[in-house]
C-alpha cells in the first residue's frame, strides 16, 4: 500500500512539475500562461525568479495596473511589477530576497504603503491570505506543499486538457493589471463614502511611529543596505486628498508625516536610494475622477507615477523635506472635501 | 513539526523509520537514532526550546537516581515535582497569574510574554508521573537512553497520549521490536491515514462554520450559535483524535504501541462514561496523581465532591491558561458531582435521554472550551437559547439559515453530516484496525486515503480581499 501511495503521489508532482501551472520552475512555454485571479502570493515569486530583467516594480494593488512594457520604456531595460494586493512590509522583504536571489537588479522600485509598516514587523493583513513563504526560497525539497497539491493538480490537468474553469489572465505582460474591470469617476469614489467618517468604510489599522519605524528598520532598510549596486526608488504615491482627511479625521496625519520625514533621513544616509515623493501634487489627488476609491487611481496615473520616478522627478532629501509637508499640509487645509449631498 | 505536514509525512517518518530499522541490530544505536530523530522533530518549531526539554530530561533522570538511592527520596521527589511546576507555571501560567491580579487591582500589569514551548505540559505530567512512582518503589530505569526516549519519543511528544513508564519502557527495552514486523507497519499505516483523513476531511472543513459562530458571538443568531457549538464539538474530536490516530500509527510502525486515547466519547451515556471515552490518559493520570492522592472515592461525600471538583479544575487549567478553561473544567467538575448525587438516588434514565443530556452536556460546555473570552461564552450561550435574537428561532429563521449554510459552505455541511454519521453509527479507528484483516481491499482503500488525503494537506488560498 506504501508502494502504491508513493507511486501516486510521485506521479502527481510530476503533472504538476511539468504543467507547473504557477511558474515555479520556468515560464510558461509550451502553453499559454495563466495568470490565476488573485494567486499573485503564488505566482510572483515564479516570475521573480525566471522572468528577465534589469528593473523590478513592488507595491500593493494600487501599482498591480502598470505594465511591464511602460516601466521598461520609462526607466530602460527589461523590466517586471511584482506588486501583490495588501502588500506588507514583511513580503517586500520577502519579494525582494527573491529578486536578488535570482537577479542583480539594476533598479528596483518600491511603492510605499502606510498599512504595509501597521503592527509587528512582521505583521501580514489577514485578507491576504497565507503567504506560500516555500516558494520564495529557491528550496525545491520544501515546495511539496505546490507539487503535491490537489488544487494545484486540477490547475495541472486544466491546462492540458485546454479547459478554460476559472477566470485568468494570460498576457503576461500586465499579469495581475484590474484597471480594465473597474469603473473610475467621482461618483464611484464617493459612493457609500461618509465624508465625516471615511474609515467607517475603509477601516485601517491605526498606526505608531515606533511600530512603523521598526518595521522599515527590520524589513526594508537591510535590502537597501546589502544592495549597493542597485538604484532604489522609495516612492510615496498619489492617493487622493481623502486619504489624507482620513488620516486627519484619525489623528493619524502628523504620526504619518513624521514616518515620511524619517524614510526620507534614513535613505538618504546609504547613498543608492531616493525617496519620490508624489503626494502633494494637488492636479492629481484632488480630481476625484482619477479614481476608483479613494486609494486606488487608475492606469493613467500609475504611468504618470512610473514616468516621473524615472525622469528623477519629485525627490525628496532632508533639506527638502519641509518644504514637501508644508505643501501637503496646506494642500489639506485647502481642500473642500464633497459634503453630503455630493455623496448621494 | 505537525503530523500533517509535507515534512514530516514524506521526509522525516520514513528517514527515522529506515534509520531506526538498519540500526536494528544494534539496539542501543537504534535507541539513540529515535532520541535525536525525536528531538530535531521537536526543534523544528522553534530550535531555541531545545535546551529547554534537553534540561528537564537530565534534571529528573538525575532527581530519579537520587529518589533510588536515597534512604528516604521524599525531600528530593518534593524538589523534583516542584521544579516541573516551577517550569510549567513559569511558561505557561505566569502572565496568567500576574493577569488575573492586575484584572483584581492588586498590582500593575506586568507580563513575561514567554514563548510557550511546544509540549511542555505533556513532557512535564510525564516526567512528574514517574518521579512519583520512583519514589513508590513502582518504578525504576537505569538506562539514560531508554529514559530520554521514553519522554522525547515523537508521537507522542507534542500531544500526547500521556505515556506510562510502566507501559513504555519494556517495549523501548524489547531488542525484537527494533526489526520490521510487517504486522505491525500495516496497522500502523491504516491507522495513520485514518487519523490523516479525520483532520484533513472532517475537521478542517468545520473551520468556517466554527469561526462564523465563535469570532461573531455578539451578533450570530440561534441556529447559527448551535451549528457553531456543534460544529467545534465535531472539530475538536476529529482533530484530536485523528492526531492521536496518527500519533499511535506512528508509533506502531516502530513496533510500540501506545495508550489508546479515544474510544467513541460522543457515544457516552453518562459524563462519567464520558470521561472514560475522551482523552482517556489524561483522565487515568489526573484520577491516579491528583484524584486519589485527594482522597479520591475513600472519603466523606462531601469531600469527594470536592476531590472532584477540585480535579477537574486543574485538569480545565492545565488545558490552557484562561479562565475560559476554568469555568469548562469547572462545569465538568460540578457535573460529575451532580452525577454522583443522582446516581445515590437510584434513577435510571432511558438510553437515549441519558445520551442525549450527556451529549447536549457536553457540546454546551465546549463553548467555554472555544471562546475567546467568557464574555463571547455567555454571548454564544444566549445566543444558542434564544435570549438574544429571538425571531431567528422561529421555523422560517431556522431555514433560511439552514439554506444559507449550505450555498455559503457546502463543503463544511457535508463534513458536519459525514462527521455526525461517523462519530454515532462508525465503529471507531481504533477499532476498525483491530477487526481488520490484511487485505487488498484494505491495501487499496489505505493507499486511496493516504494519497489523496496529502493531496488536500495544501491550501492554495487566493487573496480573499476582492474589493479592495
Amino acid at each position: 500500500m506504501l508502494g502504491a501511495a508513493a507511486a501516486a503521489l510521485g506521479l502527481v508532482a510530476a503533472v504538476n512539475a511539468t504543467m507547473d501551472p504557477f511558474q515555479q520552475y520556468r515560464l510558461a512555454t509550451s502553453h499559454e500562461p495563466r495568470f490565476y485571479a488573485l494567486h499573485h502570493r503564488f505566482i510572483n515569486p515564479g516570475i521573480a525568479t525566471h522572468a528577465a530583467y534589469e528593473t523590478a516594480l513592488i507595491g500593493s494593488s494600487i501599482m498591480e495596473s502598470t505594465p511591464n512594457d511602460i516601466i521598461a520604456a520609462a526607466c530602460g531595460g527589461p523590466a517586471v511589477n511584482l506588486s501583490m494586493p495588501a502588500i506588507s512590509a514583511a513580503e517586500i522583504r520577502t519579494m525582494l530576497r527573491t529578486v536578488f536571489r535570482t537577479h542583480a537588479p539594476r533598479r528596483v522600485i518600491v511603492v510605499l504603503d502606510f498599512n504595509a509598516f501597521a503592527g509587528l514587523p512582521d505583521e501580514r493583513q489577514d485578507s491576504a491570505g497565507p503567504l506560500p513563504s516555500y516558494l520564495y526560497d529557491g528550496n525545491v525539497l520544501n515546495d511539496l506543499p505546490y507539487l503535491l497539491s490537489g488544487t494545484v493538480l486540477r490547475k495541472s490537468i486544466s491546462i492540458l486538457l485546454g479547459r478554460h474553469d476559472e477566470p485568468f489572465r494570460t498576457d503576461a505582460n500586465a499579469p495581475w493589471f484590474w484597471a480594465d474591470r473597474m469603473h473610475f469617476g467621482r461618483q464611484e469614489v464617493l459612493r457609500g463614502l461618509d465624508v465625516a467618517h471615511l474609515n467607517a468604510r475603509f477601516r485601517q489599522p491605526a498606526r505608531t511611529l515606533a511600530g512603523m519605524r521598526a518595521s522599515f528598520e527590520h524589513n526594508v532598510v537591510p535590502l537597501l543596505r546589502n544592495h549597493p549596486g542597485t538604484r532604489f526608488d522609495l516612492v510615496w504615491p498619489p492617493y487622493s486628498m481623502l486619504v489624507w482627511l482620513d488620516f486627519a479625521q484619525r489623528d493619524q496625519l502628523d504620526v504619518t508625516l513624521a514616518f515620511k520625514r524619517y524614510v526620507v533621513e534614513v535613505s538618504h544616509a546609504l547613498g543608492n536610494t531616493s525617496v519620490v515623493d508624489l503626494q502633494a501634487h494637488a492636479e492629481i489627488t484632488t480630481d476625484l475622477d482619477r479614481y476608483m476609491d479613494i486609494y486606488h487611481f487608475g492606469p493613467a496615473v500609475n504611468r504618470w507615477i512610473i514616468e516621473r520616478i524615472c525622469a528623477g522627478e519629485d525627490r525628496v532629501d532632508p533639506a527638502g523635506v519641509d518644504a514637501y509637508e508644508r505643501r501637503l499640509r496646506e494642500e489639506l487645509a485647502r481642500y473642500k472635501a464633497p459634503t453630503a449631498r455630493a455623496v448621494q | 513539526m505537525l503530523f500533517n505536514s509535507y515534512e514530516y509525512l514524506i521526509y522525516f517518518l520514513p528517514i527515522t523509520a529506515l534509520g531506526y530499522f538498519a540500526l536494528g541490530g544494534h539496539a542501543r544505536w537504534a535507541v539513540r537514532w529515535l532520541v535525536v530523530a525525536s528531538l530535531f522533530f521537536y526543534a523544528w518549531w522553534n530550535p531555541a526550546h531545545l535546551p529547554l526539554i534537553g534540561a528537564s530530561i537530565l534534571g529528573n533522570y538525575w532527581v530519579a537516581r537520587r529518589i533510588q538511592r536515597a534512604s528516604s527520596g521524599r525531600p528530593f521527589l518534593i524538589g523534583g515535582v516542584a521544579a516541573n511546576l516551577a517550569l510549567l507555571g513559569a511558561f505557561k501560567y505566569a502572565d496568567f497569574f500576574l493577569r488575573t491580579v492586575s484584572d483584581a487591582g492588586l498590582a500593575p500589569l506586568v507580563q513575561l510574554n514567554l514563548a510557550l514551548p511546544l509540549g511542555i505540559s505533556f513532557f512535564t505530567f510525564t516526567q512528574i508521573a514517574f518521579l512519583v512512582d520512583v519514589h513508590r518503589r513502582k518504578a525504576t530505569e537505569p538506562s539514560f537512553d531508554n529514559y530520554a526516549l521514553f519522554v522525547t519519543f515523537f508521537p507522542h511528544l507534542l500531544a500526547g497520549p500521556i505515556i506510562h513508564h510502566s507501559e513504555m519502557m519494556p517495549q523501548f527495552a524489547s531488542t525484537t521490536n527494533k526489526r520490521v514486523a510487517w504486522e505491525n507497519v500495516g496497522p500502523g499505516l491504516v491507522l495513520l491515514t485514518i487519523g490523516l483523513a479525520k483532520k484533513v476531511f472532517l475537521a478542517d472543513p468545520l473551520v468556517p462554520l466554527v469561526a462564523a459562530g465563535f469570532d461573531h458571538a455578539a451578533t450570530v443568531g440561534t441556529p447559527e450559535a448551535w451549528i457553531a457549538a456543534l460544529a467545534y464539538t465535531l472539530q475538536i474530536y476529529f482533530d484530536f483524535s485523528g492526531y492521536t490516530d496518527m500519533a499511535l500509527g506512528a508509533a506502531l510502525i516502530f513496533n510500540i504501541r501506545l495508550p489508546i486515547n479515544f474510544d467513541s466519547p460522543y457515544r457516552a451515556l453518562d459524563l462519567r462514561d464520558f470521561w472514560h471515552r475522551w482523552h482517556i490518559t489524561l483522565s487515568r493520570f489526573l484520577r491516579e496523581y491528583l484524584y486519589i492522592p485527594l482522597g479520591g472515592n475513600r472519603a466523606s461525600e462531601p469531600r469527594v465532591l470536592a476531590n472532584l471538583l477540585i480535579t477537574f479544575l486543574l485538569g480545565g487549567l492545565w488545558h490552557g491558561a484562561a479562565w475560559t478553561f476554568v469555568c469548562w473544567g469547572a462545569l465538568h467538575g460540578v457535573g460529575l458531582c451532580w452525577l454522583r448525587v443522582w446516581s445515590r438516588m437510584g434513577v435510571t434514565l432511558p438510553r437515549s435521554v441519558a445520551w442525549a443530556a450527556t451529549f447536549t452536556f457536553v457540546v454546551v460546555t465546549w463553548v467555554f472550551f472555544r471562546a475567546h473570552s467568557l464574555a463571547d461564552a455567555e454571548a454564544l450561550l444566549r445566543a444558542m437559547t434564544g435570549a438574544s435574537t429571538p425571531a431567528a428561532t422561529s421555523a422560517t429563521g431556522v431555514r433560511e439559515a439552514l439554506s444559507g449554510l449550505w450555498n455559503a459552505q457546502p463543503a463544511a455541511v457535508l463534513a458536519m453530516l459525514a462527521g455526525l454519521a461517523v462519530v454515532f453509527r462508525r465503529r471507531n479507528s481504533n477499532a476498525l484496525v483491530r477487526g481488520a484483516s490484511p487485505s487488498w481491499l484494505v491495501a487499496a482503500a489505505t493507499a486511496t486515503a493516504l494519497t489523496v488525503s496529502v493531496l488536500q494537506l495544501s491550501n492554495v488560498a487566493p487573496f480573499l480581499y476582492f474589493n479592495f
